[in-house]
């Protein structure tokens, strides 16, 4: 994992714009692009629009995809769609373990009733403005924002501000 | 994982001071689940945390677009299986009056950089408590 700080705003930006407006023929166009960020972007953004009909397409690129990281979010699309088991199956025993954690990620988010893909799609559609990256600083009031705990319920920082001292720690799955 | 493991390492300190720890993931809530409930790595062989059923001793939050990581400005700053979908370790600690006192990244500058990163937030919490 590599850190980079340049440009982080536009990427936040652009990828909202992506996920939330798109249109999904340019989007199911986007899985044969020849640029691999292209295929993977488009993978990713028609999972978390509930594009059921690009299952199969997506199905056929965790398959054969030479990218792993178009593998990775074509599998994970899977999982939000909830289709095409045997893909996400043969995902698993993928030849990089990348796109394997990612697979055995989909097959839990396939299991059960929950459609975590509902739950991205509303986070996007939020949206974000540009004034409002980056606006946490030390020594001005915290940002209050909303997410849900693991068990699933709303939080919101502001219900918690002015009460305790608070930690807040930004994490990386494995860090 | 390291600073989870050494927060939950000084849980007695944290609760002592009557702070509360977050913990944002800008991932969706499956993941954000298995973050918190697995103890992935630690519970394969003998330590402190072998019978832990939570390692992650703070509540886990899911922030699937990455929106509170944004306002934040740590997101989309990682680079993972070339995708843009991992926050930039950082902490953030903020007072009683809801003022943020203190941030800072991980140094990742050695083999324990975690116990010092973990000493230098709970003595945060400290004067953010007064």
């Amino acid at each position: 994992m590599k850190n980079f700080n340049k440009g982080w705003k536009e990427r936040t930006l652009v990828e909202f714009e992506i996920v939330n407006s798109a249109n999904l023929g340019a989007l199911r166009a986007g899985l044969k692009d020849r640029n691999p960020f292209v295929r993977s972007i488009a993978a990713r953004a028609l999972g978390i629009r509930a594009d059921k009909p690009s299952a199969e397409a997506l199905a056929e690129l965790v398959k054969a995809d030479p990218e792993y990281m178009v593998r990775a979010r074509a599998v994970e699309s899977l999982g939000l769609l909830k289709k095409k088991p045997e893909a996400i199956e043969l995902a698993k025993k993928d030849r990089n373990s990348g796109v394997q954690w990612v697979a055995r990620m989909a097959a839990g988010q396939i299991q059960g009733d929950t459609d975590y893909g509902a739950l991205v799609r509303k986070a996007y559609a939020a949206g974000i403005k540009r004034d409002n990256l980056g606006v946490a600083k030390v020594g001005k009031p915290a940002p209050d924002f909303a997410a849900l705990t693991s068990d699933g319920k709303p939080f919101r920082l502001s219900t918690v501000l002015g009460k305790k001292p608070i930690a807040v720690y930004f994490a990386a799955f494995d860090g | 994982m390291h600073e989870q493991a050494q927060l939950r390492f000084k849980k007695d300190k944290v609760e002592k001071l009557g702070a509360e720890v977050y913990v944002v993931l800008a991932m969706d809530l499956y993941r954000t689940k298995v973050f918190k409930e697995q103890n992935l790595v630690l519970s394969t062989f003998k330590n402190p945390f072998t019978k832990e059923k939570n390692l992650v001793f703070g509540t886990a939050l899911s922030d699937p677009a990455g929106y509170a990581s944004a306002l934040y400005g740590v997101s989309r700053r990682c680079l993972r299986g070339l995708a843009w979908v991992e926050n930039s370790p950082c902490w953030f600690v903020i007072n009683r009056k809801g003022t943020l006192t203190y941030a800072s990244h991980p140094t990742f500058s050695g083999p324990t950089f975690y116990v010092k990163d973990i000493d230098i937030i709970l003595e945060e919490l400290r004067k953010a408590a007064r």
